[in-house]
């Protein structure tokens, strides 16, 4: 449970405890809820996977994306498109597309930007998420500004499942890569100091660039089971800049580069902003409160809700690692880019 | 041919204004270390300052650029030392948490305008400057032009003090070294202060006279953003000539893009040379800004 230390006087069980009755109860979960708390439990599935991979790229690599919906995107609309009458695949067999598609696209983005500042980069995804936006708006076989829908879909208990069951992989796949690999061990190092890590043998942008696709690769799939669910899409919906900064919000509010943090922000604001009931896209004033939410969660409480937890060891040892004694902000250390 | 002239010298004109926009933000990064997401909703507030100028007090928008200077210097010095409290922080990737407080700050700015104006098109109305000069058949609208000189001038000016003043000297060096800046006795975070604050004061202003050229609507501050980047990525980050080359650069491509091939391609086009500019050269055109 806590980031990369085993107790050994604490029995494995114990530890697993709270992991099997959360397995139990949201498992079981449509068994004794209605229609409309299962797909708000979707929701949160969805928004705790979405958040969870950005946390590779932002929380682990140390880079900052603001581009991520793009890859969202991307999926949602391999799916629509390659679910049209005349294609009809199989629902299945389309998310891979998305998937590869996204890694693509984060590989030729990555590729230039990831090997200078992060300003850069975080400039780049933008840029890209935006140019998407707008060049799909403009193609014919994506509907346009109109969108496109996709074929009549299943029970909601489908895709309360398909949702969290992928969340659930993405959470396993992030725990086994990077926090019991060489892997993660690699991503870490370069986070904390390039030159070190580079000094070590390690190739340092490709390690980045790793890490930064597999960060792409999985909003697809969410993306493509989203697209699937909601029956129609278009680029305001799936290619708007707040599914991106709600991402950003969602893990800093958590704790950044933490593995539970992403699952704990994306509950709390998700539930949170639909008991307020400000729907994405309607409503203008929740672009202001996510805005000064943010800010202030950075003034205040840069560990995020993670931070508040009386073991949060991990995030206090990355703050020791990164800030070596007497460094100042003008020459930041060389594992320290903006 | 006429009609290529004619496109270069609007792309031109216009590549003043993103000059005046981009030479402060540079700056800003030279000095607080942080890439701020929030240029292009100085470039929208600005506009909006412009039409309450007209609505409100009925005074000519051109006529309220200095007032619209003072308040936005003056919201800016109560930001920056927001953002340098957060960049020179305890905190794990001080870098990294400023450049989301920025955007934090943008998207709190823009849900507001969204929320007081709605997503009606705005334009600045001026009736001090109308009309178009003609030169051999090339067309030139008087406001475009007084946009262009506005964007020279201040410019100008911003480069005198800098490089002419004692305070413009302190912001070189920090912008070097901030380290022995500060061992030399250059308080940073004063100077980071009135950096911010100019800038800002700059990017409003300039904000007025694109809102009187272009129609904007409380959404457009992103694109602005994403200009602004453009500028100062193909620049060189930290390079104050490079802006003025990319600026230029950047109005002249939008232009002919918007002519020859779609308005609506217009951001892949110009994400399409950004790209390439940092394959080839992330210290910008020049060679001068720093990259990694």
């Amino acid at each position: 449970m806590t980031e990369g230390e085993r107790k050994p006087s604490r029995p494995a069980a114990l530890a697993a405890l709270p992991l099997i009755i959360l397995a139990l109860v949201f498992g079981t979960l449509p068994m004794w809820t209605d229609d409309y708390w299962i797909r708000v439990w979707t929701g949160v599935a969805m928004w705790a996977g979405l958040a969870a991979s950005w946390n590779i790229i932002g929380g682990y690599a140390g880079y900052i994306s603001f581009g991520h919906v793009a890859f969202f995107g991307i999926g949602a609309y391999a799916t629509a498109i390659l679910m049209q009458p005349g294609y009809d695949w199989n629902f299945f067999l389309t998310l891979p597309v998305g998937v590869m598609i996204a890694g693509l696209f984060a590989l030729v983005v990555g590729w230039p930007t990831l090997r200078l500042r992060g300003a850069y980069f975080a400039i780049a995804t933008w840029a890209l998420a935006e140019a998407l936006a707008q060049i799909i708006n403009t193609l014919d076989f994506t509907g346009g500004s109109f969108g496109l829908s996709t074929p009549g879909n299943p029970s909601t208990w489908f895709f309360y499942y398909a949702m969290l069951i992928a969340t659930v992989v993405i959470y396993l796949l992030i725990f086994l890569l990077f926090e019991r690999s060489r892997f993660g061990y690699k991503v870490k190092a370069v986070r904390d100091n390039e030159a070190a890590a580079q000094s070590l043998g390690i190739n340092t942008t490709a390690v980045k660039l790793q890490a930064f696709m597999l960060s792409a690769a999985l909003p697809a799939v969410l993306g493509g089971i989203n697209a699937y669910w909601i029956t129609f899409i278009n680029p305001q919906s799936v290619l708007s800049g707040e599914i991106t900064d709600q991402m950003v919000v969602m893990v800093l509010i958590g704790g950044l580069g933490h593995l539970w943090g992403p699952a704990l922000g994306a509950g709390v604001l998700y539930l949170a902003s639909t008991w307020l009931g400000a729907e994405y896209g309607g409503s203008t004033s929740y672009i202001a409160m996510i805005g000064a939410l943010l800010a202030l969660i950075i003034l205040f409480l840069p560990d995020g809700l993670i931070g508040l937890a009386p073991r949060a060891r991990g995030m206090k040892l990355i703050r020791k690692l990164l800030r070596p004694a007497g460094a100042s902000v003008g020459d930041a250390p060389p594992g320290d880019r903006p | 041919m006429q009609l290529l002239i004619q496109t270069v010298i609007d792309g031109l004109l216009v590549g003043g204004l993103y000059v005046a926009i981009s030479i402060g933000f540079s700056l800003a990064f030279g000095i607080l270390d942080v890439v701020d997401f929030a240029v292009g909703e100085w470039v929208v507030l600005g506009g909006f300052a412009g039409v309450a100028a007209q609505t409100w007090l009925g005074i000519d928008p051109i006529i309220f650029l200095p007032a619209v200077f003072v308040i936005f210097a003056l919201i800016g010095s109560l930001v920056a030392p927001l953002i340098y409290r957060v960049r020179t922080s305890r905190y794990a990737r001080p870098a990294l948490m400023a450049l989301a407080f920025t955007f934090g700050i943008a998207m709190l700015a823009r849900g507001t305008m969204l929320t007081t104006v709605g997503f009606d098109p705005r334009t600045v109305q001026t009736s001090l400057v109308s009309g178009t000069l003609t030169i051999g058949g090339v067309h030139m609208p008087w406001l475009r032009l007084a946009g262009f000189l506005f964007a020279i001038v201040t410019t100008a000016l911003f480069m005198g003090f800098l490089f002419f003043t004692r305070t413009g000297l302190a912001v070189r060096a920090a912008a070097q070294n901030k380290r022995n800046a500060s061992l030399m006795g250059i308080d940073v975070k004063r100077l980071s202060t009135i950096v911010y604050a100019i800038y800002a004061g700059l990017t409003a202003m300039a904000g007025v006279l694109i809102g009187a050229i272009y129609t904007f609507t409380a959404q457009v501050g992103p694109q602005y953003s994403l200009l602004a980047f453009f500028v100062v990525v193909m620049a060189g980050l930290g390079s104050i000539g490079g802006v003025l080359v990319a600026g230029l650069f950047l109005g002249m491509l939008q232009a002919l893009v918007t002519v020859y091939i779609g308005a609506d391609y217009t951001l892949a086009i110009v994400f399409g040379v950004l790209f390439i500019v940092l394959l080839v050269s992330p210290q910008g055109v020049l060679r001068r800004g720093l990259a990694a």
